[in-house]
């Protein structure tokens, strides 16, 4: 077991960025999972911490060892890929085998390894058949399975799942939480879905454009982003943002005028001054419930979704900023109609004109 | 990759190699415009002013046909290459557009002409094109290299036409339009970058073949480049200018070809090595 | 809708299908297959048929079963001059397979390094030779060995090894193996490039896995990159075989018909033509000419049989 370590990482081809100044720290045992649209370079920061990428500046340390000048083999490291490349012309057995011959492991011991293996992830009957005789589940298992038999220090994924359907993809994402739990080994997991971020996780990495924007836990960033991208990014559907400006501001307690009402709380002190333009965002989910200290917001509404348990209500309020209302199943709201959805003040979010969360900090 | 040692020596070792795939025709460019001096005294030196001559060109178009030869080259390839495309494509697509009973025999019918050397049944061709008297005509070269080319041109085609969306043909076929039409200008305009990868399996071979010009067309002015260059320089072998000319002439258009369409063709050539 | 298309036949339509063949799977197929047929097929065929006959000075023909083998055969005037072509012919072989091969298994391994500055241009030069003629290729090279223009000998002493010249192309022990390696220059392109389109289109993933999995440079080739070429090479090796036991230009071009010195360079292509057309002492017979070339075809047809149920079935093709 082992923790992971990252220090003033970069990384470029040529002329273009595609990460600068990572750090971060993996506690041993963690299960981090990065998070980030596509491009955002989340797959080459696993890749580096693999060694198949070499860095251009700063130090990855694995078990509080420097291993920049190491070789993936030696680093004590598995790597679970996306494409799962399996080995075509050997069985599931040689496959999860291959890496063991390497390693110098004794023959019975590496037999041993893979049968257990195979016994956990319920691969016994299918330890003679080609990659190709298997489902898209059970290849998944098997390059798992690989991961598994060399009994690495720290698990490496990327993006494991996307290459499954919805079902399966749901069943593969708790067996991989039991796996977490019952090896309780280092994972770090690479994904661009917030849903696989949120349920695996026991802290998400959010990357954008090669930095990283928030570390914490998946409920942490939900309720606490520390900027617009971190409030867009986690949460479905996305959480809306309507523009707003502060009216009055008597120290830490301020007044925040937007969509024609207006809702005062709290903020940092002197994070923002009368006149200052802001962003408040509201999650859809939060916007049903109406409330004592609550303001409320009408529009017309341009279309609803059913979703059975809940309904979405698509409508453009008269400030004309278009927001999502989670509403209740049973919703007689209908397109051309007017809705006013109720607004708990503890439920908004205020972002300065630079992005940035202007709410105290709570932890 | 963290560990990549040698790049420099990997480059060394392609730049070697290229020297020595690219050495001898460069030589034979060279020393074709020297003088027969120059040509023994200092055979890797480029021509310059003293050593430059033109004389082994001037020999070469004085004693033999060489534009004759080479259009005849040119009319060979062009008229097998677009015949092929042609018929090539429309086999093709009869063999992969439509179930029909004897298709898979059909196919296999075809194949046989990829493994098994046309060459082989020279004793036959050349009878029969005595009797049909075609010997010593460009057309008798035509009708062999369609023959030779066509498997492997139904072949590339076919898979070619298999990739394309079988909507657009049924789409059609809801318009009511005629098979014939649907093929000629649905499917024919579509596999246009299918013809590359056609061109070279077929083209070069073609351009490039000495046995059948030897035995079929030897004689009366129709000899294609490859055989007239073997005669002249059968001829002519004392004669190192105008052997060395003769030479690049047989290799200059070639080259520029090459060069000016090599992207194609490489990329032809890969593409159909997948399969 | 009168036409019918294959998948349509049995449920749409007014015609039955089995009643008449649809004209247009006719129209579109018939020229290929007349000229096909005409032109390859019958030949072949007839070339065979030819080989059971004999024929004399007057042309007239007659059945003789299989005494043209024998004669090829066993026959001291033929059999000597067979076996020999036929033992030339492995060895070209031999010769391409193992040097041509390689080398074209070594470029492409090199081109095929990821990230590989001006891999494009080393293809299409070192490809270049290819698209030449043999029988250009044969004169230059004919030229560069040849000891009275001296190119070989000086380029040999500037780096040392002047001492190894000799007429390669003109001395028996020697000439093979020139002409060989001659056409091994000529045709180390192809084989570079089937192995590296073959190459490339192993997953990147597949060789970190590889590379995380602990396997260094060189049992990533063997383990991972060498297997899933394997059915690569077996085509590489159908198609050089089929080329080598077909080859005539090389040799007509650098040594003539009699592929001297004293047959040492003759191989089944030169031997053929010898026999069809003949040569200065013996005049040419059409029938053993069809003889030898259906020897020739014989040895083809087992070679791309082995190919096909000996290789080919066991090599299984991956798809990534």
């Amino acid at each position: 077991m082992a923790d992971v370590s990252l220090h003033g990482v970069a990384k470029s081809f040529g002329a273009t960025e595609i990460l600068r100044d990572i750090n971060l720290s993996v506690d041993d045992g963690e299960f981090v999972v990065f998070v980030g649209p596509s491009g955002c370079g989340k797959s080459t920061l696993l890749r580096i911490i693999a060694g198949l990428e070499s860095v251009s500046g700063g130090e990855i340390r694995i078990d509080k060892k420097r291993v920049n000048e190491l070789p993936p083999a030696d680093r004590k490291i598995a790597m679970v890929f996306q494409s799962y490349a399996l080995y075509p012309h050997m069985n599931v057995y040689k496959n999860m085998a291959f890496g063991l011959k390497f390693a110098k492991t004794h023959k019975a011991e590496a037999d041993r390894r893979v049968r257990q293996a195979a016994e956990i992830l319920k691969l016994t009957p299918l330890l003679d058949r080609k990659p190709r005789e298997l489902s898209g589940g059970q290849r998944q298992r098997v390059a798992i399975g690989r991961a598994i038999v060399r009994n690495p220090s720290v698990f490496l994924f990327d993006e494991p799942l996307s290459n499954l359907d919805a079902a399966l993809r749901v069943n593969t994402r708790l067996e991989i939480a039991k796996l977490h739990r019952d090896l309780g080994a280092t994972m770090i997991y690479v994904t661009h879905d917030q849903v696989e971020a949120m349920t695996l996780a026991s802290k998400i990495v959010v990357l954008n454009q090669g930095r990283i924007e928030q570390v914490g836990a998946p409920l942490e960033l939900y309720r606490s982003p520390r900027n617009l991208f971190v409030a867009g990014f986690i949460g479905s559907p996305r959480m809306n943002f309507i523009k707003g400006q502060v009216l009055r501001a008597e120290g830490s307690n301020v007044t925040i005028g937007f969509a024609g009402t207006e809702a005062t709380l709290d903020v940092r002190p002197g994070s923002v001054n009368p006149g200052d333009h802001v962003t408040v965002g509201i999650r859809p989910e939060h916007m049903e419930a109406g409330g004592a200290e609550s303001t409320s917001l009408r529009g017309t509404i341009d279309a609803v979704e059913q979703l059975g348990e809940s309904s979405y209500v698509y409508m453009r309020l008269a400030s004309g900023d278009d927001v999502i209302v989670r509403a209740p199943g049973e919703t007689e709201a209908t397109p051309g109609g007017t809705y006013t959805a109720h607004v708990p003040t503890r439920a908004l979010h205020i972002f300065d004109a630079a992005g940035l969360s202007v709410l105290p900090d709570q932890s | 990759m963290t560990i990549r040692p040698g790049r420099i020596a990997v480059h060394i070792a392609l730049i070697l190699y290229t020297i020595l795939a690219l050495g001898p025709i460069f030589l034979i460019l060279i020393n074709a415009f020297k003088t027969r001096r120059a040509i023994f005294a200092d055979p890797l030196g480029l021509p310059n002013g003293q050593t430059w001559t033109t004389i082994g060109f001037d020999r070469v178009f004085a004693n033999s046909d060489f534009g004759l030869y080479f259009f005849n080259s040119l009319t060979v390839t062009i008229v097998s290459l677009v015949l092929i495309v042609l018929i090539g494509a429309m086999a093709a697509w009869a063999l992969t557009e439509y179930r029909f009973r004897g298709n898979t025999i059909l196919s296999l019918y075809l194949a046989i002409g990829i493994m098994v050397p046309i060459r082989l049944g020279s004793v036959s061709i050349l009878r029969m094109m005595v009797e049909l008297n075609l010997v010593n005509t460009l057309t008798a070269l035509i009708l062999v290299y369609v023959a030779q080319g066509l498997p492997l041109a139904i072949l590339i085609l076919g898979e070619f036409i298999q990739q394309i969306p079988k909507d657009l043909r049924d789409a059609a076929r809801c318009d009511g339009v005629s098979e014939y039409r649907i093929f000629f200008s649905i499917i024919l305009p579509l596999i246009s970058p299918a013809i590359a990868t056609v061109a070279v399996f077929t083209m070069v071979p073609v351009w490039n073949d000495l046995w059948f010009p030897l035995i079929l067309a030897p004689g009366d002015g129709k000899q294609t480049i490859t055989l007239g260059v073997q005669q002249f320089i059968g001829q002519y072998v004392t004669d190192w200018n105008a052997v060395l000319a003769s030479l690049t002439l047989a290799i200059a258009p070639v080259l520029a070809l090459y060069l000016l369409f090599s992207r194609y063709l490489v990329r032809g050539l890969t593409a159909g090595a997948v399969k | 809708m009168t036409d019918l298309t294959a998948s349509h036949v049995q449920s749409t339509d007014v015609v039955p299908a089995r009643s008449r063949f649809p004209i247009h799977i006719v129209v579109f197929l018939a020229p290929a297959l007349a000229i096909y047929t005409l032109f390859s097929i019958y030949p072949l065929v007839d070339t065979i048929r030819l080989s059971l006959y004999t024929g004399d000075e007057t042309g007239a023909r007659s059945f003789v079963g299989l005494q043209n083998f024998s004669t090829l055969l066993t026959d001291p005037n033929w059999s000597g001059q067979f076996w020999n072509a036929f033992t030339n012919n492995l060895i070209f072989f031999a010769i391409h397979m193992v040097v041509q091969n390689g080398i074209g298994l070594g470029l492409a391994m090199l081109l095929s390094l990821p990230r590989l500055t001006g891999g494009s241009v080393y293809r299409t030069l070192i490809f270049l030779p290819t698209m030449l003629s043999v029988v250009i290729i044969g004169f230059i090279w004919q030229l560069m060995l040849n000891p009275l223009w001296g190119i070989a000998p000086s380029l040999l002493k500037a780096v040392g090894l002047g001492s190894l010249f000799g007429p390669w192309l003109g001395q028996e022990s020697t000439a093979l193996l020139t002409v060989s390696l001659i056409s091994v220059w000529q045709f180390v392109g192809i084989p570079m490039m089937l192995i590296y389109a073959a190459l490339l289109n192993i997953p990147d993933d597949l060789l970190d896995a590889a590379t995380v999995d602990g396997a260094g440079p060189f049992s990533v080739f063997w383990f991972v990159r060498l297997p899933l070429i394997l059915p690569t090479l077996g085509v590489v090796s159908i198609l050089t075989f089929v080329a080598n036991f077909n080859a005539f230009d090389l040799i007509y071009a650098i040594k003539g018909a009699l592929a001297g010195p004293n047959f040492s360079t003759d191989i089944l292509g030169t031997f053929f033509y010898r026999t069809f057309f003949g040569f200065q002492l013996q005049v040419g017979s059409p029938t053993m000419g069809a003889a030898v070339a259906t020897a020739m075809l014989v040895i083809i047809l087992i070679g791309v049989l082995i190919y096909l149920f000996g290789v080919q079935r066991r090599l299984q093709r991956h798809t990534f």
